[in-house]
Order: C-alpha cells, then structure tokens, then sequence
C-alpha cells in the first residue's frame, strides 16, 4: 500500500483546490456555453434600467408594462429601477466593468457625457418614426433632444422647475399669485412671511436644486459663457443686478435658515412643513401634500417660473430612453421604446408620474387639464432648452456639477465677500472649467 | 572498514530539495495566496489610481498620459486650499476630542462602578449605530427651524432666533466634528479600557506607597501602559476620519462656502462629471499626508517596542 505523507496530502490537495479556483471560471464558462441550446438562445434577452422617480404607480406601471410586453414578444426581460440621483455612478460603473444595460432611462447632462464617449447609439430613425407616429414632438423637446450633438435618447417625459406659491399666505397679505417676476417674488416674500413662514425657499447649496440660481441669473440677463461655449462671461453688470437681487433678499432675512446647506430635499422639507411661501420644484412636492396635507396642496398655486428684467429661463429637462453602443441586440431594445411611447401606455403613465407631454398627440390626455401638469404642459410649450440662452455643452455641465453660481451666492452671503469679489472668482473658476474643454 | 566516499561524490548525491528548501518553499507557497490577495486587493487598485490621476481618462474612454495637468487644475480651484485645511482641521481637532472624551471615559468605566458593564454597553450605542443614521440624525439636531438644539435653546430663553448652525462658516465645520467625534469617540474608549484592563493592579499599589498622588499615578504608570494603543488609534482613526464621507456629504455636502469641504466629497463631486482622472487626482492628493503620518507613527511604535 502507497504511504501518503502528510506534507504529500496536503500539498496535493492545496494545489488541486488552487487549480480548480482558477480554473472555475473557464470552467463555467465553457459548460454554459456548450450547455445552452439553439433553441433557448433565439429567445432574447433585455435588461432595462428605469429611473426611480417618486410615484411607486409610475414605477410598478412601467415595471409591469416591459415585463408584459417581454412577455408578449418572446423577449427574457428584467427591468431594474435606479434610483435617479445613483444613475450617473451606476452607469460609470457599467461602462467601465462592460455591464451597460440593453436600455436605461436617463437626464441630458448623462445624455451629453455618454453621447460624447461614444457611449450611446444615434436613434435618428426611431426619433422621427415615433414623432411621425405621434404627431410630431413639441419644439422644446426636439431642440433639447438634438442638444447632445446627435439624437441619441427619444424623450419620454420632459420636467422642469414649477414656482410653488402658497396661495393662502399670499391672499391673506393682499396679493395674488402668481408673481410674474423674481423682484416680484422678492417684494412679496417681504410682505408676506412670518417666521417660521419665510418667503423664498429656493436653495442656495450645493445640489441640483441650487442650480436654478443660474436660470435666474440668465433671466436677469447674465450668460456663464459667450456664444461659442467656450469663454466665461460672468463679470458683467447683468450679473452684479442678479447678485444684488439674491444677497439683498438673504440680507433681508428672506429665506429659510438652512438653505445654504439644504440637501436635495430641502426645498420640499420646508415647503410641506410650512415653512417657505415660494419654492421652485419638478412635482414631486405636489404628490407629497396631495397625499399627506391636501389642505396645503389645495391651497398651492403652480406657475412657470417668473421672468428676469430681461427674459424668462424657465428650462426643460428631456428624459429620454436610450440604447448604450455595448448593447447586442438593439432591434430588440428599439422595439421596446417605440412601444413605450404607444397612447394608451403613455395615458397611464402621465396620470402617474410628474412629467409634461414630449409629443403633440399626449396633450389632449384628460391629466393635462389638472393643475401642475397643466403648467408642466405649459412648460413644454413656452420653456426654454437647457442651458439657454447659454450653449449646452459639456463644459457647462461641468460648470453646473460645480455649482459655480449657487457657490458665487455662498462666497457673499456666507464669506462676506463684495459682491465684486465674488462675481471676479467665479468667473476665475468658471474659465478654469472651461479652458479643459478646449 | 567501509572506504568513505570521495568528498566531491558527497556533495553530488546531496538532493536538491533538502529539508530546508522544502520548508522555505513550502513556506512560500503558503504565503502566494496572502501575496495575491494583497496584490490583487491593495496594490493594484492602490497603484492603478495613482496611475489614472496623471490621465485623462474619463468613463468610457482611457485617456491619455497628462503628467502632472490634474493636480495642476486642482490646485487652481478655489475649494482646494480650503479642502486642505479643513481635512487638516477635522483629523486633528476630532482626534483630540476622542482622546480626551475617549481616555476619560475608560478611566472613569475602569473603576469600579455600579452597573459598569451597563455603562460600558451603552458607551458603544453610537459606534454600533450605523453612521448615515446618526449623521441624519445630528443634521436633524442642528436643523435651524425646528430642530433639537435650536428648541433647547428657545425653550431654556437662552435663544429664541433660529441659529443656522450648518449654515455659518464659524459654526458649520464645529458642528461636524460634533457630530464626528460623538460618532467616533467609543472606538477609542473601548480600546483604551481594554488596555487599562492590562495594567497590573500592583504597580498602582506600589506608586502609592512610594507617595505617588492620582496625577503621578496617571502618568507614570497608566500613560506609559496605554503609549501603544494611543498611537495606533490615533493612526487607524485620522486615516477612518479623512476619509470619512458620510459625515460630511450628510450634514453639509461640504458647504456652506467650501467652509466642510474634504478630500472625498470633494473627489465625489469629480465624478459627477465621470472624469476618472481628476477624482484620481483628488485622491491621491491626500496620499503623501497620510502616508507622512503612517511613518510617524509606525516609527513611533517601533521605538516603543525597542
């Protein structure tokens, strides 16, 4: 009989288990390879990504509608819903691991850095299929469509900013919203509040929401870039009136304590807990008090956002479906889109989620008659594209990822700095951005 | 009487694999799979983002070799000097206060108290509590309107205004390390007690007959005991603390100003555009600093043990 040490056994079976760790994945490979027949392979496969928005409805509808539809046309479907404020690290995470999804939901600023990258198939023929179907796309949302460069998402649910006014508050104080400009806005938050109740719950932070700072700026005639996109223009006399417009306010006590460092959620936190009379917001504050105060939601009046002294930047956001390059069957994925953008889908959809309609035959929707998608409509006919009446490019998203503007307002109402001072560093910053794009 | 074999035969029929190198090899083998670990797990994502930082690599899309550019931008934006400071300011001031908050408490929970073992549960709570819990929490607390130290203030007539405790610049950062140190001080409490637990009983008692009084007890026989563990908690806590991002992204997201801003917040921010190598580039800057306080430390206990 053979002795076998045990140094010898040992020995023999570290190695064989090393082998085998090693050698699994090859393994596995090969065996799902050679174990999946013709047959099953003919079934496709679709992965979706949909962007978690704050209506459950809306979320299990499109949920159930891929999965019937997969059902319905031989199609292996699995829907994943992301959270939106996760898409842009998810997505980075995918591209670079080779794991895109077939088809994802996402907003323009991803659109524009995967378009750039290579990232995103061009669905020109699909886009004008589904326009021709439906009759035809609201001129927003085509002009914010071919923003990236090449059509490379199909919108499905433009959003933007709606001015929220407590339309008891300002009744009460002799004053009937909405106002129709931001002096306006100012003047009557003056007139208005009563602490606890502050008047302008707009943030002034560093999230998304302290963006809108730069459509306000534009309204009062500023530009962050000339018209090639390409040098900053902050320092200019427009921009000094906007500042005096914005600091004047904070110094007047005008907006809520905290909204400096309000995170995404503060302008809704304050609105629902009574304590700002204006805020600028997609909707979702409006699903919020119809189900927990409807008292406060009745007594909410829904505006596009006001005027500057010189125009009114009331921007679209388009969110569109799109189909990443690394995707092996985008017929499938096509397939899938155009019949998302069907009437019937589209109607029940819309009654659930906060969005306006991107095409003309979605307007007639009995929805578009209630109060916020009835702005949210009037957004899509009278709204700007993003970034107008600046040059949207990646520069300017960039410059937006690092809220030059909302940090400009900080530098003074936080700092102390002069108004110059602060007008002179962003405009520092804001070329530093943009010189890396040249 | 047997012929010995001629010397240089002796020396060929040695086998290759003697004891020896069989117990070295062996020896070897059983260290590859810690080897590769470590190479797989931490020096290779350690030195590929060190790599990517002198890139232009952004998602999908390698880039190319840009030398020292992204450190170059970075040191020209506004935040960074202030990111600086207040990752300085956070490690430094938050280290302090654990030990001294972290050292009092063991001392006082090594004594022989009613209910220690309760009390030493409950120093735990805040450690054991998940961290973007207790920072919702502490942001809550600090909230202006409404919130739990604002109400103390009113309802005691010390203050009736809201203070915009994140809000401010001479408030913003102390709130956080607030918030930080309550988060972070048990680490070090437990790891202090643990090793007053060591300290043997007699050398207090001989301290005292020789006249010793409780602060040259303190220092004489407790601090030398406890040298070690201070200064590998002082190391594993400023290396958890700067790169701590929950507590700041929670409470602050860096502002108001710049005045919260730290290395990984700011790195995050980085991303949001997805230009790999400037987030890199962020990383990596806060490297050499903490690589100068590993040394120190390391030295440190070194010379401890010699």
């Amino acid at each position: 009989m053979t002795h076998i040490s045990r140094r010898r056994f040992l020995g023999t079976t570290t190695a064989a288990a090393g082998a085998a760790a090693l050698g699994s994945t090859r393994l596995t490979e090969m065996l799902s390879a050679k174990a999946a027949p013709a047959v099953l392979q003919e079934k496709a496969k679709l992965t979706y990504w949909g962007g978690l928005i704050f209506s459950d409805d809306a979320n299990n509808l499109l949920t159930d509608t891929i999965n019937q539809w997969g059902e319905d046309n031989n199609v292996d479907t699995e829907v994943v819903m992301i959270n939106q404020n996760e898409t842009n690290q998810k997505v980075s995470a995918a591209v670079e691991s080779g794991t895109m999804p077939d088809a994802l939901d996402m907003g323009l600023d991803l659109q524009l850095l995967l378009t750039n990258t290579g990232q995103l198939m061009e669905l020109d023929d699909l886009y004008t299929k589904i326009g021709d179907a439906h009759g035809g796309w609201y001129a927003s949302v085509d002009a914010a469509a071919k923003l990236a460069g090449a059509t490379t998402g199909i919108p499905f649910g433009p959003s933007g900013n709606l001015l929220f006014s407590r339309q008891d508050v300002l009744e009460a104080a002799g004053l009937t919203p909405p106002p129709a400009t931001w002096q306006d806005v100012r003047d009557w938050s003056k007139q208005a509040q009563k602490p606890p109740l502050f008047g302008m719950g707009l943030a002034l932070s560093n999230v998304g929401d302290g963006n809108l700072q730069m459509s306000v700026l534009q309204s009062y005639g500023g530009r962050i870039a000339d018209d090639a996109g390409t040098t900053v223009t902050l320092d200019t006399p427009e921009t000094r009136t906007y500042m005096e417009w914005v600091t004047g306010a904070f110094a007047d006590g005008l907006f809520p304590p905290g909204a400096t460092t309000w995170d995404g959620a503060g302008d809704n936190t304050a609105y629902l807990a009574g304590q700002a009379i204006f805020i600028a917001n997609t909707g979702s504050v409006h699903l919020a008090a119809a189900e927990d105060d409807p008292e406060l939601d009745a007594n909410t009046n829904f505006a596009a956002l006001p005027a500057g002294p010189v125009m009114q930047v009331s921007p679209i956001n388009p969110n569109v479906r799109a189909i990443p390059t690394s995707t092996e069957d985008p017929d499938t994925a096509k397939a899938l889109i155009e019949f998302l953008a069907n009437k019937d889908f589209m109607e029940q959809y819309l009654n659930v989620a906060i969005y306006g309609p991107a095409l003309n035959e979605y307007a007639s929707f009995a929805i578009f008659q209630e109060p916020v998608h009835a702005g949210l409509l009037n957004l899509v006919e009278h709204g700007t594209a993003p970034g107008a009446p600046d040059v949207y490019n990646t520069a300017y998203a960039d410059f937006s990822a690092n809220f030059i503007v909302p940090k400009m307002v900080q530098r003074v109402v936080v700092d102390g700095l002069s108004v110059d001072d602060a007008i002179k560093e962003a405009q520092e910053q804001g070329q530093l951005i943009y010189d890396k794009y040249k | 009487m047997a012929a010995s074999p001629p010397a240089d035969r002796v020396v060929h029929d040695r086998p290759f694999l003697t004891f020896a190198r069989r117990n070295a090899i062996w020896g070897y083998l059983l260290v590859i799979p810690a080897m590769i670990l470590l190479i797989g797990l931490v020096a290779y994502p350690f030195f590929y983002a060190i790599y990517i930082s002198f890139t232009s690599r952004i998602v999908g899309d390698a880039g190319h070799w840009i030398g020292l550019d992204n450190f170059r931008y970075l040191s020209k934006t506004a935040s960074f000097e202030k990111t600086i400071r207040n990752t300085i300011t956070l490690v430094v001031v938050s280290d302090v206060l654990k030990l001294f908050f972290g050292l009092g408490l063991a001392l006082i929970l090594n004594e022989q108290l009613r209910a220690r073992g309760m009390f030493r549960a409950f120093v735990l709570l805040p450690w054991a509590m998940p961290g973007f819990v207790a920072f919702l929490v502490w942001r809550l607390l600090f909230t202006p309107i409404g919130g739990g130290i604002n109400l103390i203030l009113s309802e005691t007539g010390i203050d009736n205004s809201y203070i915009d405790w994140l809000g401010q610049k001479s408030t913003a950062m102390p709130a956080v390390i607030i918030a930080t140190v309550w988060r972070g001080f048990p680490f070090w409490c437990i790891s202090f007690l643990a090793a007053l637990q060591t300290v043997p009983p007699e050398l207090y008692e001989a301290a005292k007959i020789d006249g010793a009084n409780a602060v040259q007890r303190f220092r004489s026989v407790t601090l030398p005991h406890l040298r070690q563990v201070i200064l590998i908690v002082v190391l594993l806590s400023s290396i958890w603390t700067a790169n701590s991002f929950e507590n700041i992204w929670l409470m602050t997201q860096g502002g108001p100003s710049d005045a919260t801003m730290v290395f990984p917040v700011l790195a995050y921010f980085g991303m949001q555009t997805q230009r790999l190598g400037e987030a890199a580039a962020v990383s990596v800057a806060m490297v050499p600093a903490l690589l100068i306080l590993v040394f120190l430390v390391t030295t440190l206990i070194e010379r401890e043990d010699d």
